[in-house]
């Protein structure tokens, strides 16, 4: 199975993609901002971050071009509730691998993992 | 058609000026104690007009008026309240006809004070018709608001008056019509530059709109419930009275700060009931304890999170640059004790602001919402002056092309 990390500010949140990601893949571990997830990326180096845009100290683009620079072949979809064109140009700048925008549905983050991390 | 902002505040104030003349005249003939609680300029679809009204039984008394302004006007007295008040104007006898006649008579001499005040403004004549006395529940009790084919939108101006010590309001709505008053406004603009674009207003009004019917749509998805935008609307009031617009009633729900162009605070507020139930329908289980528990607060946190980026995406996307927003911090709390410390921040700068305001509801549980955002008053004029208003329906992003 697939180690992944959950970074997203929001405990409802971290709840429901640990809900829909556990039967099928490792939680590594779940972290609340971009300092951390950049932090327990590279003690854990999992397959896959799953990570919000908005949270505080950091935030989820800078922490994924901090993570993509460290490790190019990191895969990283951002789970986000922002819609914005622009924001998803600076995902895409940052090293984004896929964009998700919440409110998802399961089918909807499988299809952008499998997408990122072929099964 | 431009618009500047001192005369956006200057025609507050007038309406507002208007509706103090109004209630001194009330005091003055009854001995009721009342004030001119809030007063705002509002731009909203023809349809909305009155639906905070909804609910309630009034007694008015109409009015049309021609001139340098043209439309209609509307004094309107809750209805538990028309006896007290007559019985203060016809002691003993305010019953049937005396009575009906009393409240035309007192609706008369306010709002030629009302009126008058304008004409004195604009230095030019406003004659009204005689008073026309009507009874009617929510939004009926309102003329018709005027129509035009092009223009969905209408200006409403409305004064809320205090009935002090008493639960009770009186209302004052200026419907104008749109072509004269912008006319209006267009003469009495002092200053290029810090002028509106009223036209663009209007499009960024129908752009939130969207936002709303993206915002309730991210809510059905999470909860399961059909959730319907309601009504959306930009006001314009004096800073002072922004905390106002939110009243007493007690909230829960979600303040970030956005930055960008504009800049501001949004709010995303549910009452109480509505916060348990949404959270409810968000959670997999029952949750454990009474009352709003811990679970309850982290699933409107997160709802609140998705209102807000539902809300102000297409802003962003049709202005094609980026709103960032702060995470969401909870509130819970008096609507003015919410509200308060963002006009704070909000009037360091600026004396007026414009409220951007929605509401959504569903009739499956008991639910209701409503956003209000302030933006930065200088930047959202330059958003405006930016707006192309051909990319007006341009609010979604499409991520399979980007990613």
């Amino acid at each position: 199975m697939p180690d992944v990390l959950i970074a997203d500010d929001s405990e409802f949140m971290r709840n429901l993609l640990r809900e829909i990601l556990e039967e099928d893949h490792n939680i590594v571990g779940e972290v609340e901002n971009g300092v951390e997830a950049v932090e327990v990326y590279k003690e854990q180096t999992p397959d896959l971050v799953m990570m919000d845009i908005v949270m505080p100290i950091r935030d989820g683009i800078e922490a994924t071009d901090e993570i993509k620079t460290s490790n190019p072949d990191a895969n990283v979809i951002m789970c986000t509730s922002v819609g914005q064109e622009e924001k998803m140009k600076e995902a895409v700048k940052a090293g984004a691998d896929g964009y998700i925008t919440k409110p998802f549905q399961k089918p909807s983050v499988m299809e952008a993992i499998e997408d990122v991390v072929p099964s | 058609m431009k618009v500047d902002i001192q005369s956006l505040g200057t025609f507050n104030q007038l309406a507002h000026e208007g509706a103090k003349q109004a209630t001194q005249a009330l005091s003055q003939m009854t001995g009721i104690d009342a004030v001119v609680d809030v007063t705002k300029i509002t731009l909203l679809n023809r349809e909305d007009v009155g639906e905070d009204l909804a609910g309630q039984d009034f007694v008015g008394v109409q009015f049309d008026f021609q001139g340098a302004l043209e439309g209609d006007t509307v004094l309107a007295f809750e209805a538990d309240s028309v006896g007290p008040i007559t019985e203060a104007l016809i002691p003993g006898g305010a019953d049937g006809e005396m009575a009906k006649s009393g409240v035309k008579e007192i609706g008369n001499i306010m709002m030629s004070g009302f009126i008058d005040g304008w004409a004195d403004y604009l230095e030019a004549t406003i004659d009204h018709s005689p008073p026309t006395y009507v009874e009617a529940d929510g939004a009926d009790i309102l003329p018709e608001a005027p129509a035009l084919d092009d223009q969905p939108q209408v200006f409403v101006f409305k004064s809320q008056i205090e009935w002090v010590g008493e639960s009770v309001n009186f209302y004052i709505y200026m419907l104008p019509e749109y072509d004269p008053l912008a006319d209006l406004m267009t003469e009495h603009a002092e200053s290029e530059s810090d002028a509106i674009p009223i036209d663009k207003l209007g499009v960024f009004n129908e752009m939130t709109t969207n936002g709303t019917e993206q915002a309730a749509e991210n809510v059905e998805m999470m909860t399961g419930i059909p959730t319907e935008a309601e009504v959306t609307q930009i006001s314009f009031a004096p800073i002072e009275d922004v905390p106002k617009q939110v009243g007493n009633d007690t909230y829960v729900g979600t303040v970030v700060e956005f930055t960008g162009a504009p800049s501001g605070y949004l709010m995303v507020l549910f009452d109480e009931t509505s916060a348990q139930n949404v959270a409810e329908a968000l959670m997999p289980s029952e949750p454990e304890g009474e009352g709003l528990t811990d679970e309850h607060k982290a699933a409107i946190e997160e709802l609140g999170n998705i209102m807000t980026s539902g809300f102000v995406d297409g802003w962003a996307n049709v202005l094609q640059t980026s709103v960032d927003h702060t995470p969401p911090r909870l509130v819970h709390d008096m609507g003015q004790a919410i509200v308060d410390p963002l006009a704070a921040q909000v009037g360091q700068h600026q004396e007026h602001s414009f409220i951007i305001e929605s509401e959504m509801r569903t009739d499956e549980i008991e639910f209701s919402s409503e956003i209000h955002a302030l933006p930065n008053e200088r930047e959202l004029r330059q958003a405006l002056d930016d707006l192309e208003v051909d990319r007006a329906d341009e609010t979604d992003a499409d991520i399979e092309q980007i990613f």
